[in-house]
């Protein structure tokens, strides 16, 4: 087993040390920061697995979040709440299993569509299936207090870390970065990408189910146009366009940049924040293309090149 | 320079200190709302109204804080993107690190719900406005309370009793998807059947509907007594524009939501004429009150205000107004001020009963001649019902 390495230490150190250090400043909206900001890193790692990984961008991860609370609100009061959560994720990871075989047949700007139509359509099914029950947005009452919620997201945070480290390092990482080369190229070599792009997608889609499971209790309540809201996967794909690496690194720095950013803006700009912030990320992707984690490889070349050979 | 500027610092402090006792500093009052997002058209006649209230309070010398002394109020307002998970950061940000003095409340049901439990963790009382479910009765009473009227069961009940006054036999129903829609037509449903109102058509459609020609069409062949939209700002619109194509003859024509909103009677002129809607307040009536408002809102902002959410903004400040007059801001006391307590609004008088208004009554407006009236509950009229005539 090889040591682990700088790009490989600094996320999950600083997703621990950030988790440690926020509850010390001894306020609910630091906590409340500090959940929004696991949330992203756990959606944004999973994310990296298909998408930074194997190369299919999925511009619909929403859809694993939005069954996860799903689930966790219909199992309300039938099980332990930490069940309710489990099952959001296992039912995201199984749904992941059985679209995936058709969905991951197409390629490049189709499976970007296809994916973002998915989550449009089992939004719309989620929408159908409660009103034909009757149900008109589902109120949670009595869920977690905000220090159980921020524990637990933060654990999702790091195992998203450690979910894009950990698949990297074994033959699965190898295979999905072989069909993000060249995908004919790998199955001529006898990589088995139908298996690896699969177990990939369903592995991408178990923990957004939790973080939407989590999302859900955060809110009590359970509306499915906010819970499905295509914006979620559009923030997850800025925070990876931001955080600039296809490891661990970049989903914890865009994540970490973009909530900071946006909580120093809103709280105190609240009026004009979304103009500076929207005036920021033009900058950045313009003056910075290779994200944050590109402009800290340019700092100290020598890591750089040895990370990119 | 860094020692000239810690000392210029500590005189200011000092000074402020001194002149503390003279010039109290402002009540802080905080709120989070929709100013982007989703339900960013809606926010305004929202904000109008708290920004009206303030400059009002301010001029008659400030908030009135239990009888002892008056400050100015400053208000504190942040986005939360139509993202209920924002609003909730937001209510925690503004206890907890801006403590503030006094909470407004946010724009939509899902909002009120979602900082709920935030209000009740820190013991905080808040009075909602424009939030409406069935479902806010299942909420802790304590620290906060709704002012609506219109809750889809009760609502239910009095569509029914207007339904009939109106000799409606039969009707088509079309419902948007969003949860307060389907609330309404779930209790809607049953009532009408009770009272052997035949319905003709029954359509459930998507909150972003760009096309209604295929259902007006069916409710044209139809030919029904009545056409109940029970429809979103953006389907209202839309519902206008297809039924005075279509040519929609139905003489009882109404809208969930949409048609109170000021621009809307402007935007369609006198084919608007006739269209019921959901709201209880009118300043067409005879109360001062609700005219000094109408008025100051029209002077300051140039246009009407929204019937229901200015309204219900409007009634949620007068009830914290009058309530931190007697209580102060000591959060037990305000509490108790508001939870017992009976206050004067421009919907009349209003008290509540756990986390619910116990008293005004579920109403309906209608459009005539360019103004909205209350033509329901009849002891509440500004103008009788009358059948809809045509898309002039």
């Amino acid at each position: 087993m090889r040591f682990a390495t700088p790009r490989e230490t600094v996320p999950l150190l600083l997703v621990a040390a950030i988790a440690a250090i926020l509850p010390l400043l001894g306020s609910d909206y630091y906590l409340g920061v500090g959940f929004a900001l696991f949330g992203w890193i756990a959606l944004a790692q999973s994310w990296t697995i298909v998408s930074g990984l194997a190369g299919y961008i999925s511009l619909g991860h929403v859809v694993f979040a939005g069954i996860g609370g799903y689930v966790l609100v219909l199992t309300w009061g039938a099980v332990p709440v930490w069940a309710g959560a489990v099952l959001g994720a296992l039912a995201a990871g199984l749904f992941a299993l059985l679209v995936g075989l058709p969905v991951l047949r197409v390629r490049g700007p189709y499976f970007v569509i296809l994916t973002f139509g998915l989550a449009e359509f089992a939004k719309y099914v989620v929408i159908n299936i409660e009103n034909a029950l009757g149900r008109f947005g589902r109120l949670i009452l009595g869920g977690p207090p905000v220090e159980t919620l921020y524990w637990a997201m933060a654990a999702a945070a790091l195992a998203g870390t450690l979910a894009v480290i950990v698949t990297r390092r074994v033959r699965l990482g190898a295979g999905l970065a072989a069909v993000r080369e060249d995908e004919l190229a790998a199955e001529t070599i006898g990589v088995p990408t139908v298996r690896f792009k699969l177990l990939a997608f369903a592995l991408s889609a178990v923990l957004p189910g939790f973080v939407g499971a989590l999302f859900v209790l955060r809110t009590g309540y359970f509306e499915p146009a906010q819970a499905f809201d295509p914006v979620i996967s559009f923030t997850i794909v800025t925070m990876a366009i931001i955080g600039g690496s296809e490891d661990a690194r970049g989903p914890v720095f865009g994540a970490l940049f973009l909530v900071v950013l946006s909580e120093l803006l809103w709280s105190n700009f609240p009026q004009v924040y979304m103009i500076i912030l929207g005036a920021l990320l033009i900058g950045f992707v313009l003056f910075a293309p290779n994200g944050v984690a590109g402009l800290l490889d340019r700092r100290r070349p020598s890591g750089g090149a040895r990370a990119a050979a | 320079m860094k020692k000239f500027v810690g000392a210029l610092a500590a005189s200011a402090l000092a000074a402020a200190a001194w002149a503390a006792p003279v010039q109290a500093a402002e009540v802080r009052i905080g709120y989070s709302i929709a100013k982007t997002g989703l339900f960013a058209p809606a926010a305004p006649s929202q904000i109008n109204a708290y920004n009206l209230w303030a400059e009002q309070v301010n001029a008659r010398g400030g908030l009135d804080l239990g009888g002892k002394e008056k400050r100015k109020i400053e208000l504190i307002q942040y986005d939360d993107q139509s993202n209920p998970g924002n609003a909730v950061k937001i209510y925690e940000k503004l206890i907890t690190q801006d403590k503030v003095d006094l909470l407004l409340s946010p724009w939509g049901t899902p909002h009120h719900f979602a900082i709920a439990s935030v209000l009740e963790r820190h013991k905080f009382p808040m009075i909602g406005s424009t939030a409406s479910s069935v479902q806010l009765r299942n909420m802790k009473p304590g620290n906060i309370w709704f002012t609506t009227a219109a809750v889809a069961d009760k609502l239910a009940t009095a569509m029914v009793g207007l339904l009939q006054s109106a000799g409606v036999k039969s009707v088509a129903i079309l419902t948007n998807q969003l949860p307060f829609g389907q609330e309404n037509k779930k209790f809607l449903m049953p009532a009408l059947k009770a009272a052997g109102i035949e319905v003709l058509v029954d359509a459930d459609y998507p909150p972003n509907i760009k096309d209604m020609t295929a259902i007006l069409v069916k409710v044209k062949a139809a030919k029904p007594d009545g056409v109940i939209g029970l429809a979103y700002p953006g389907d209202s619109i839309l519902y206008i524009n297809k039924a005075r194509e279509v040519g929609i003859a139905a003489k009882f024509q109404y809208l969930l939501v949409g048609p109170a909103i000021g621009f809307f009677r402007g935007m369609f002129k006198g084919a608007a004429d006739g269209i019921v809607t959901l709201g209880h307040w009118s300043p067409h009536g005879d109360d001062a009150r609700s005219k000094a408002f109408y008025a100051a809102y029209k002077k300051k902002f140039k246009q009407e205000p929204d019937y229901l959410d200015s309204v219900e903004a409007w009634v949620s400040v007068e009830i914290l107004e009058q309530a931190v007059a007697k209580a102060g801001l000591d959060k037990d006391k305000l509490r108790q001020a508001i939870s017992t307590g009976t206050f004067d609004t421009i919907i009349g008088k209003v008290r509540f009963d756990g986390v619910q208004n116990a008293v005004t009554p579920t109403g309906f407006l209608q459009i005539q001649k360019g103004e909205l009236h209350v033509v329901w509950p009849k002891d509440r009229q500004t103008a009788p019902l009358a059948p809809k005539t045509g898309w002039k």
